[in-house]
């Protein structure tokens, strides 16, 4: 029988230091390409609100197809397909890493830029209009009137993609990126210990999201009471 | 050799041999959306119990497998379990899997079916001598399924595209196979290039279907 306790004494002061190292690259992929991917999703939602027809059109086809591919399949495409359909560039720079990010990017962009527009729908155009009456700047009605209401009805939706981001990085191992979960199979088949690793593995990603949904739980719950 | 070339002369050999793949792959996700539809509303209904052990475990098994990745849990149930004398088949691994993960998801929604229903139809079905296992049955959740179909869409969309995870334990569906197909002829773009396209032509469809389901409901309430 399995003595999970008893593997845990004996073994953690070896796996824990390692699986903490591996998670550093885990959260350093999951902040570049959050960062990435709310530049996308700004990029999209204003192409995607935009009067012109072209630029609509190709918003709605990104966000369309960058929804409708498993995550994994995306990762896959961008980081193995762009250098053989360009093999003049220079692929020297692109390794797993960055076509993870920029998978993972793109698959985000998608959903923020979806979350954005309807944050900037749901605001009556009358507040930009009314902002601008009282002579404000269309800069200024930006930063003063638009984004802070519409921040408050992104946020929520913004942080939950972000826990949703953080969970996607551990796909990032099955295209050779060396973070948390490749560093957990390493151990676990060198060790033969895979359920106490895989579980020692799932409380560290647990750890790492479960404040972020706590703080979406404490946003929604003060946005119904503020109404 | 260039893109186009390549899809002339293989691209039918490419298709064929990923479209072996649809039917585990949809083996996967029709088992674990079974799976997770019948366990979500287990843990649901455990949710709403009046006793709070209860309560306090399905809401822990939510929290849990809401907060880990499920290639993570994928890993616990194939490399994990046999550690504990359990020996699951790849496809086995994956549809539990999923499911566990699923049905995670999918009580969160049954629960807010559940409260849509106004309280005073379980009253009433109760104050007409129905078992609370009778009202619920045969009063809220006929009800409930309505509010409940588009979300339930959504999520049919989410565990197709989550299948594409469990060739990491060795279930041969269609990303598996278009792994081999890179192993084999080295032609990575447009192999994923297809394989991505064949996943399109599943979930763009099934989106459209849950926007149109959104739709109706909501224009009926």
């Amino acid at each position: 029988m399995l003595q999970l306790p008893q593997l845990y004494a004996e073994n953690i002061h070896r796996w824990l230091p390692e699986l903490l190292y591996y998670s550093l690259t885990t959260l350093k992929i999951a902040a570049v390409s959050f960062i990435l991917a709310v530049a996308f999703g700004v990029l999209f939602a204003l192409m995607r609100t935009s009067t012109n027809r072209w630029l609509r059109g190709i918003a709605v086809t990104y966000i369309e197809i960058a929804r409708g591919l498993p995550i994994v399949v995306l990762l896959y495409i961008v980081y193995f397909a762009p250098p053989q359909l360009f093999p003049d560039l220079n692929w020297q720079w692109f390794n797993a890493f960055s076509g993870a990010v920029l998978g993972l990017a793109l698959h985000g962009g998608a959903i923020l830029a979806e979350v954005f527009r309807s944050g900037i729908e749901a605001l009556h155009k009358g507040q930009r209009e009314a902002a601008l009456t009282l002579g404000m700047t269309p800069t200024q009605a930006m930063t003063y009137i638009v984004i802070p209401q519409a921040a408050r009805i992104v946020l929520p939706p913004v942080a939950n993609y972000a826990i949703g981001l953080l969970k996607d990085t551990s796909l990032c191992s099955l295209i050779g990126v060396n973070e948390l979960m490749n560093g957990a199979k390493s151990i676990a088949f060198a060790d033969y210990q895979p359920m106490a690793v895989f579980v020692l593995v799932a409380g560290i990603y647990f750890v790492m999201s479960y404040p972020l949904s706590l703080a979406v739980r404490y946003m929604e719950w003060r946005m119904n009471v503020a109404g | 050799m260039g893109f186009w070339e390549i899809i002339e002369k293989k691209g039918w050999y490419f298709l064929t041999t990923l479209l072996d793949g649809w039917p585990e792959t949809l083996t996967v996700a029709i088992g674990a959306l079974i799976f997770a539809l019948i366990f979500g509303l287990v843990v649901a209904l455990l949710r709403l119990s009046r006793w709070r052990m209860l309560r306090l475990v399905s809401t822990a098994y939510v929290e849990f497998f809401r907060g880990t990745p499920a290639l993570v849990q994928l890993f616990v149930i194939y490399f994990g379990l046999p550690d504990v004398g359990f020996n699951p088949s790849p496809m086995q691994a994956a549809i539990v899997s999923l499911g566990l993960n699923g049905a995670a998801y999918l009580s969160e929604v049954y629960r807010a079916g559940i409260e849509s229903i106004h309280r005073g139809q379980m009253e009433a079905a109760l104050s007409l001598g129905m078992t609370p296992i009778r009202a619920m049955r045969y009063i809220v959740l006929p009800q409930a399924i309505w509010t409940m179909l588009p979300p339930i869409t959504n999520f049919a969309i989410v565990l197709l595209k989550d299948t594409a995870i469990v060739f990491a334990v060795g279930v041969v569906e269609v990303m598996a196979l278009a792994r081999f197909l890179v192993t084999e002829t080295l032609q990575s773009a447009p192999v994923y290039l297809m394989a991505g396209a064949l996943y399109l032509c599943l979930t763009i469809p099934m989106a459209r279907l849950a926007a149109r389901l959104e739709r109706q409901r909501d224009a009926w309430h």
